[in-house]
């Protein structure tokens, strides 16, 4: 290894002059893997095509901040005895072993993962949960319930009621990737906060921040807020962020109108990548849903990102408010879904599409070229469908 | 400081001049070159933990030293050596780690965790050094020294960025971040101002008169103070280290 021996060459003359100061450069024994994931969580089924909606929901992979694995089966699946199995971080162990068999009619099934060094662990609670779809005409998003978010306590994080009377972690933001720029922000100072008092009820307001320092350092020197169905995946929020946010969530009706409530101020400022002010232009938000295939060709499962939410072959049906005209007042948009593509019933009722609405103060934020202080707040959104009895 | 230094050898150097009883001798008696030396190196790990699993790239760096020094007798054979050194250092390396605690920094934000992935170090650093040193000759040629060093540091960077990897924020379970490549994309970080002024350390060097101006000269010096200031913990523990290999003139 020829980078081993130019680290020798200070250190031989320090040996000539003071071996009592001899330092070593010896690579010590690797050290043992700390970490304590479950990656990736799988269910072998005899039959999976009656088991789940989707073939491919038999395979999760897990987010690093994720501590729940929720499998969506199908209504009628026996789940008295399932043996998951996991593909875990390096080094790491289980308890109960992966492929160790469960009844998860009793609940959810809690595994202890332990780091190969022995210090850390991370409990995660795997549901098996039978899912009957119930087909509502008409889903709302009211946006009345909200709290902070658990683990680190910066920012807010919202829930929606779903039909079976629990909460859904439908609604995602990108307010996790803007604790990492600005951490020491208040939890009102993030992009996405609740505004309590809307159009009927509280409303969410989107902000475009300034990511200070950090985001001034890694050349992403605002945060447009955002709101969307689906799920943010902090791991690539720096690296690779059109591919954090991951837009949609299975949806088992077919979408016919959009409508909701507003009010929109674009900030004083637009400003481009290098922050430098852009003379004469406003900032511009974003509304719309997008209804799309969430398998491709191939039957991989398949979610858009922000390099194609509005541009992937997927798309079945878009439905975008366009212009979103500055008022200050709660103005009511309705916009219809522009079909582009047949829809398949069957495919429609195994959960094979999913439907993406997308919120932004400020459209170009995923260039990072906006107006700090440009605020969209939102109320009262509904996806209005249709039957095809 | 540097002043207060000056202070301390002088009234040294002075002592020593008295007990030879020949204080009018003294100016006489001493002794002056001229050095211009390649000097290597700049910052060394005190040790490199079982954290670092390889060195992609390590570049010393390689700078000019110059100096002006000055001996004075003490007998036949010892003498007291000291002078004033502009040294110029700086490294450059490129390792792969393992566990790595990391912390980047920048203005009142923060992000730290365990790092597994490439970490990357640049330094340079403009030092003023002030050595005090016992020298024994063993013949006319052949002098070797010891002793202490006093250094202060009047420009320093300290800056890189960890990239193609991730950080588990916090502690090792807490969030994944992966960090790309480029520019960006990665975590850099910038410790200029938590790097100490002030160094000092063993000083040992060895000379080699082989012309009755001309020699050529070796030095290595090594910091017992850390790098950086005692309340910083964001990289590993680093210790100035000096090697200086050149040519002296003898002015007198």
């Amino acid at each position: 290894m020829k980078s081993k021996i130019e680290i020798h060459i200070p250190l031989i003359a320090g040996l000539i002059a003071m071996t009592s100061l001899v330092m070593s450069s010896c690579f010590g024994d690797e050290p043992d893997y700390c970490e304590a994931d479950i990656e990736t969580a799988t269910l072998h089924v005899a039959r999976p095509a009656e088991f789940f909606f989707q073939e491919s929901d038999s395979l999760q992979v897990v987010f690093s901040t994720d501590s729940i694995i929720t499998f969506a089966v199908r209504g009628n699946a026996d789940v008295s005895a399932l043996s998951p199995e996991f593909t875990l971080s390096p080094g790491a162990s289980v308890s109960p072993a992966s492929g160790s068999t469960h009844d998860f009619g009793q609940g959810p099934v809690i595994y202890t993962v332990t780091s190969q060094d022995g210090k850390w662990q991370r409990r995660y609670r795997v549901n098996v949960v039978p899912t009957l779809i119930t087909v509502a005409d008409t889903i709302c998003y009211d946006f009345e319930h909200y709290e902070i978010e658990p683990t680190y306590k910066r920012y807010y994080m919202w829930l929606n009621p779903l039909p079976d009377g629990t909460m859904g972690h439908d609604w995602a933001t990108a307010n996790d990737g803007y604790r990492i720029s600005m951490g020491s922000a208040a939890a009102m100072d993030y992009p996405t906060t609740p505004l309590a008092d809307g159009h009927d009820g509280a409303a969410v307001c989107l902000t475009t921040r300034d990511t200070g320092p950090f985001g001034k350092m890694a050349q992403k020197r605002l945060a447009a807020g955002n709101m969307y169905l689906g799920t943010f995946d902090m791991k690539i929020a720096m690296s690779d962020h059109l591919h954090a946010t991951r837009f949609g969530i299975p949806f088992t009706n077919m979408p016919n109108r959009f409508t909701g409530y507003y009010t929109y101020e674009p900030g004083p400022t637009v400003q481009d990548f290098y922050g430098n002010p852009i003379a004469g232009r406003t900032d511009s938000a974003d509304v719309y849903a997008v209804f799309y295939r969430n398998h491709d060709a191939q039957g991989n499962p398949a979610v858009l990102y922000g390099d194609n939410v509005l541009t992937s072959e997927l798309i079945v049906a878009v439905a975008d408010l366009g212009y979103v005209s500055p008022t200050t007042t709660w103005t009511a948009w309705d916009v219809k879904f522009e079909y582009r593509k047949e829809v398949d019933q069957q495919l429609l009722a195994d959960k094979g599409y999913s439907l993406a609405i997308v919120f932004s103060s400020s459209s170009s934020g995923g260039s990072f070229i906006g107006a700090i202080g440009s605020r969209l707040c939102i109320d009262q959104v509904r996806i209005i469908c249709t039957h095809e009895e | 400081m540097r002043i207060h230094i000056t202070y301390i050898l002088f009234i040294v150097m002075m002592a020593a001049a008295t007990t030879m009883g020949a204080n009018a001798s003294v100016l006489d008696s001493l002794s002056y070159d001229a050095r211009l030396g390649y000097t290597v190196g700049g910052t060394i790990p005190t040790h490199i933990g079982k954290e670092i699993r390889g060195i992609n790239s390590f570049n010393p760096g390689l700078n000019f030293s110059l100096a002006a020094e000055v001996t004075l007798p003490l007998g036949s054979r010892w003498a007291v050596h000291s002078g004033l050194r502009m040294e110029l250092g700086s490294m450059d390396v490129d390792s792969r780690v393992k566990n790595y605690d990391i912390e980047v920094v920048r203005g009142d934000e923060s992000l730290k965790g365990v790092f597994m992935g490439n970490v990357r170090i640049k330094t340079t650093q403009r030092r003023l050094t002030l050595p005090l040193q016992a020298q024994y000759s063993f013949s006319p040629e052949f002098r070797l020294r010891g002793g202490m060093f006093m250094g202060w540091l009047f420009s320093r960077k300290f800056w890189g960025w960890a990239y193609d990897g991730y950080l588990r924020e916090g502690t090792p379970v807490g969030a994944k971040i992966e960090m790309g490549h480029d520019a960006g994309d990665r975590g850099d970080f910038d410790f200029d101002h938590n790097m100490r002024h002030m160094q000092w350390g063993l000083d040992v060097g060895a000379d080699w008169q082989f012309h009755r101006r001309w020699g050529l000269f070796a030095e290595l010096t090594y910091g017992f103070g850390g790098l950086f200031k005692s309340d910083f913990h964001s990289v590993q523990t680093l210790r100035p280290m000096y090697g200086t290999l050149g040519i002296l003139y003898r002015i007198k």
